[in-house]
């Protein structure tokens, strides 16, 4: 009896803050990305261009990046408990006044600056640093989990709105989007903790650690380049090796992201169903190779290796859709590049978390996800005026895809053996075998 | 620059490609067969009960919480 006992263990709590920051990713992040499907009734009630309500969206995109590194800063310093549920409540009640919208400016300060500004407080980086602090053992999992269902709530919410969009009025379906948001609310409330401490518990939900063993779980174990203040990390190699591969993440993906359809119909001559149909088929195996890349981390250790190996196999990826000039191609690309897409920010944020510390995480995650902000802006830029100049997609796409290569060195010279937390005490045998 | 905003306009997130949409309400148009009020009330439905389903495991779990509180073991 008393064994039966034992192994009915009640679910860690921290998978509870992983399934609220699941949802909030979820809600918040779909109902920000459903905004091109209200742009037609938008533009047709109020004689909008194009262009005008562009400048909404791109504001949204810029303020959304440029925000990050400060929603970190806030979440260092007043939690992430407080943090989230401000946003999710501002994000919420934001878009549903979007149904109030009477003019492009009103639009532009409610979407591009109060919603894109409070979501960035709700945003991956900074769900992930919170479940950094949950999670030791299992980190890369549960931050991939985190990661991997954002994807998925894109896939969800965006063809909802369309249907709400269809059965009802933009308006209202601008009210249904925001109660979406807004029912994230209790569960954040009820699960969104700070640490496990705070309820007795132990990071993985581990016991209680032995004061008897030497060099043990007893002993607090820090990484030698654990950042009290963000500003420490900038004097250290591995913010820059990071950083700089985040920023070529941004510069591949984001540049595929608006151009692979145009790509696939123009230079390889498919319909536009056939190409999106492909572009589906590589965001959903995104969520694979989310998952896949967390557990592998988690088991087997050595997180900059399978950074590196990512980028070093949507590298080839590049070159198989630069090279092999078919249908085939594409697939191949799609099959290769799939894997890769939200695999390197699991990875960097675990290996961010690992490196740093926990006590300006928020702030230094927000940095480098700045930087891939940044990457991707500059790429199409790049790409569109490479395409204007050129008339095809080959140099743009060759360009970022070389720097890929350096991405990946960049990735694997990292000394996570030397500088994460990982191997200053013997948290995971498994761990250890693999930098 | 026009071109530019538009392109992010389009692409505000992966998922949000208008191609990639028009075909995901395709298939799921051929999957459900139903209006679009059937479709709305089915994946709200499910969208919803999603952190119900997380509420209720919790409850279900508080005799396990609160056996485990009792011994000197951790939540596993």
């Amino acid at each position: 009896m008393q064994s039966t006992e034992k192994t009915k263990k009640p679910i860690y709590h921290g998978w509870y803050v992983c399934a609220a920051a699941v949802f909030i990713g979820f809600a918040a992040v779909g109902a920000r990305n459903s905004f091109g499907v209200f742009v037609v009734p938008m533009s047709e009630e109020f004689g909008w261009s194009r262009f005008t309500i562009s400048v909404a969206a791109a504001l949204g995109v810029l303020v959304n990046g440029v925000s990050q590194p400060f929603m970190g800063r806030i979440f260092d310093h007043t939690g992430g408990r407080k943090l989230m549920l401000f946003s999710l409540l501002v994000v919420g009640c934001a878009t549903a006044m979007l149904a109030l919208t009477f003019h492009i400016l009103y639009l532009a300060f409610m979407f591009g600056i109060v919603v894109s500004m409070a979501q960035a407080g709700s945003a991956n980086t900074n769900t992930s640093a919170l479940l950094s602090r949950w999670f030791k053992r299992r980190r890369a999992t549960a931050i991939s989990i985190n990661s991997a269902t954002i994807s998925l709530g894109g896939m969800v919410m965006v063809p909802f709105s369309m249907y709400l969009l269809q059965a009802t009025t933009w308006r209202i379906a601008w009210i249904g989007l925001g109660m979406i948001v807004l029912s994230a609310l209790p569960l954040a409330y009820l699960f969104l903790h700070e640490r496990p401490e705070q309820r007795g518990l132990y990071p993985d939900g581990d016991p209680a650690p032995s004061k008897d063993i030497p060099n043990g779980r007893g002993r607090p174990a820090t990484g030698p380049l654990e950042a009290e203040r963000w500003q420490d990390s900038f004097r250290t190699a591995p913010i820059w090796q990071m950083a700089g591969s985040y920023f070529v993440c941004g510069t591949t993906t984001f540049v595929l992201s608006v151009h692979f359809i145009p790509f696939a119909i123009e230079d390889r001559g498919i319909s536009g169903s056939s190409a999106a149909f492909i572009f589906g088929y590589m965001m959903f195996l995104n969520i694979f190779g989310a998952l896949g890349a967390g557990l592998l981390s988690d088991k087997l250790g050595g997180t900059k290796n399978w950074l590196a190996l990512a980028y070093f196999m949507r590298g080839i990826a590049y070159i198989v859709l630069l090279t092999v000039d078919s249908v085939a191609g594409l697939w191949i690309f799609a099959s290769i590049a799939g894997f890769s897409w939200v695999a390197t920010p699991v990875l960097t944020s675990s290996l961010t978390a690992d490196v740093y510390g926990l006590k300006a995480l928020g702030t230094i995650s927000g940095i480098t996800f700045m930087f891939h902000q940044f990457g991707g802006f500059g790429s199409v830029l790049l790409a569109g005026l490479l395409f204007d100049i050129t008339g095809s997609y080959t140099l743009p796409f060759a360009l970022v895809g070389a720097l890929l290569f350096p991405a990946a060195i960049s990735a694997f010279s990292i000394k996570e053996r030397k500088y994460s937390i990982r191997y200053q005490t013997p948290i995971s045998t498994a761990a250890a075998a693999g930098d | 620059m026009a071109a530019f905003l538009s392109f992010i306009l389009a692409h505000q997130g992966d998922a949000a490609d208008p191609e990639l949409i028009h075909w995901i309400k395709e298939r799921l148009d051929q999957l459900f067969g139903l209006g679009p009020w059937a479709v709305v009330v089915v994946m709200g439905l499910i969208i919803v009960s999603t952190p119900l389903f997380v509420v209720v495991v919790y409850l279900l779990q508080a005799k396990r919480r609160s056996a485990a509180e009792a011994s000197p073991d951790q939540e596993g």
